[in-house]
């Protein structure tokens, strides 16, 4: 089978996402299992750049973890793209079946990176999100 | 998988139009100091259907022209295609948590886990994620996956005079160009590089290929023909020659077909002529003559240069990677081996022809792995994978066996 892979944005001006990426998982107190959708997650900030030469530094807060990253550009970049069912699929056999397609919704040529330990804010009031961390990698 | 993907996979999923992410509130985060509040997007959940795919700046264009087809049987693995070349398609999972920030207006302000706005930057611009990604797409380029091509048009080659029946047995066997497309993982390009390696000639909207009898028939009669029309054999006229066959009962599609095969157009003023080429129709004849199995050279060199048109002359280079010589006593034998019939996958070739051949010195082996293309890798890395390479002493020639 064969299965088209549409653009409707066209190649100037394909809308970009934003990536965030942590090395780890965030999870929700327990207290939350039940929906997360709307949650708050936690903070970035971009870190004011000591010189005009070092790179962008940004900081995200979770919880009491405060982690360090800076924002990094894909080597190759990333495209979004969403499979739709188009067409078909009526009743009777005279309809053609139901055809996948793909469809490009959005660009991805940055992400901000955080892969360093995460600083814990001790002096911050706990909240109600938690972090956890993977062991990182030596 | 962690409790968050385990959760949002419980709740039904809400209609999501795309966008209420604030992308660009992230991504123009200006220095010092200016702060957004990251949050699960309002229709927050695992999105299935939304895949990353990795895209070098070269593939761009044709990704995002609408240029690209992902090809594939459901029990194959998928490749992706642009006008000319196959890429495989290989996922990539990552142990990050990896979170998509839609573009588009976000919404107000996100819920703190007290039910509060949060402390006093309540006008802080709010982005949302929309679903964390396990993984990405890569591309590797890959050779166009061919063979069954050859295997799918041998179900019903081209036979002169053929009666397709009707109904289910008419279409039986036959393939349009759609249907090829539909089951071979090549681009339109690959595909139809493959199509002409074949010798396949698109008829009554069918891809086929023609019978070898019937060939050598339509063959032999625009050699006939053009001795009682007195055409020269490299200037043949093309009005006179189509409408010679066409009252002897062959059909200008098929007579093209077979002028293209074993000659090339050319456009003199207001005439087309045709110029047969001699390698291509002494090779056709020394197929014919082979077509009972091994004969000794010496009578295979009478039969082979009596059969030829008259004017053209039979040299043995013809036959690189069409026959295989052995020595058979004081006697050398010949046989056809082409190297058209073998697979077109480095690892089936080497066995087919290992197969053939326990041992094969390099002259010999050359003609039969010269067409095999795999990106990335060179003839010589071919060798050395399905290969090995003896020498017996520094002046003996290099022996190939199988690895």
């Amino acid at each position: 089978m064969e299965i088209r892979v549409r653009c409707g944005c066209g190649e100037s001006s394909c809308p970009e996402w934003a990536v965030v990426e942590l090395q780890g998982v965030v999870q929700p107190q327990a207290s939350f299992a039940g929906d997360i959708r709307g949650l708050h997650i936690g903070r970035l900030c971009s870190a004011p750049s000591p010189s005009a030469t070092s790179k962008a530094g940004y900081t995200f807060t979770v919880g009491y973890h405060e982690l360090a990253g800076t924002k990094v550009t894909l080597k190759k970049p990333l495209l979004v793209l969403r499979k739709k069912k188009v067409g078909g699929g009526g009743v009777g056999d005279q309809e053609p079946p139901a055809e996948v397609e793909l469809e490009v919704i959005g660009i991805i040529r940055h992400k901000i990176l955080f892969k360093d330990r995460p600083k814990a804010l001790i002096s911050k009031p706990a909240t109600k999100e938690k972090k956890t961390v993977q062991p990182a990698e030596d | 998988m962690d409790a968050e993907m385990e959760v949002a996979g419980t709740q039904p999923e809400i209609e999501w139009d795309g966008g209420g992410g604030g992308a660009d509130a992230v991504l123009g985060l200006a220095p010092a100091g200016a702060s957004v509040s990251l949050c699960y997007h309002q229709a927050f959940g695992p999105h299935n259907d939304i895949v990353l795919l990795e895209a070098g700046d070269d593939l761009l264009p044709d990704l995002l022209q609408g240029r690209v087809t992902v090809r594939g049987r459901p029990d194959e693995e998928a490749v992706l295609c642009t006008p000319s070349a196959t890429y495989s398609m290989k996922f990539v999972g990552t142990s990050n948590s990896v979170f998509l920030i839609p573009p588009g207006e976000p919404s107000a302000s996100c819920l703190r886990p007290d039910h509060t706005k949060g402390d006093a930057n309540a006008a802080d611009a709010v982005a949302a994620a929309i679903k964390l990604a396990p993984g990405s797409i890569e591309l590797v380029r890959t050779a166009p996956r061919l063979d069954k091509l050859r295997s799918l048009l041998r179900e019903r080659p081209y036979v002169l005079d053929e009666d397709l029946g009707d109904g289910l047995q008419h279409k039986k066997g036959l393939y349009t160009w759609k249907d090829l497309c539909n089951r071979i993982q090549a681009s339109d390009g690959e595909l139809l590089d493959g199509l002409n390696t074949l010798s396949a000639v698109e008829m009554d909207g069918f891809w086929r290929t023609v019978e070898v009898n019937s060939v050598n028939t339509i063959l032999d009669v625009i050699l006939h023909n053009s001795v009682l029309h007195d055409w020269s054999l490299n200037a043949m006229p093309e009005t006179d020659v189509l409408s010679v066959m066409e009252s002897d009962g062959f059909a200008h599609k098929i007579v093209t077909h077979c002028l293209n095969r074993f000659g090339k157009k050319v456009e003199q003023e207001t005439r087309s002529f045709w110029s047969l080429d001699e390698k291509l129709v002494c090779l056709q004849f020394a197929r014919k003559v082979l077509g009972a199995g091994k004969m000794k050279l010496a009578n295979f060199m009478d039969k082979w240069e009596r059969s030829i048109p008259s004017g053209m002359h039979a040299d043995l280079q013809m036959l690189e990677g069409e026959v295989l010589f052995e020595k058979l006593g004081a006697e050398t034998w010949v046989h056809a081996f082409s190297v058209a019939d073998l697979p077109l996958t480095p690892a089936d070739r080497f066995a087919a022809l290992f197969r053939e051949r326990v041992k094969w010195e390099w002259k010999d082996l050359q003609p039969y792995i010269r067409d095999l293309r795999v990106p990335g890798v060179s003839s010589e890395g071919l060798l050395i994978k399905y290969t090995r390479r003896t020498q017996p002493s520094s002046e003996a020639e290099p022996i190939f066996t199988a690895r």
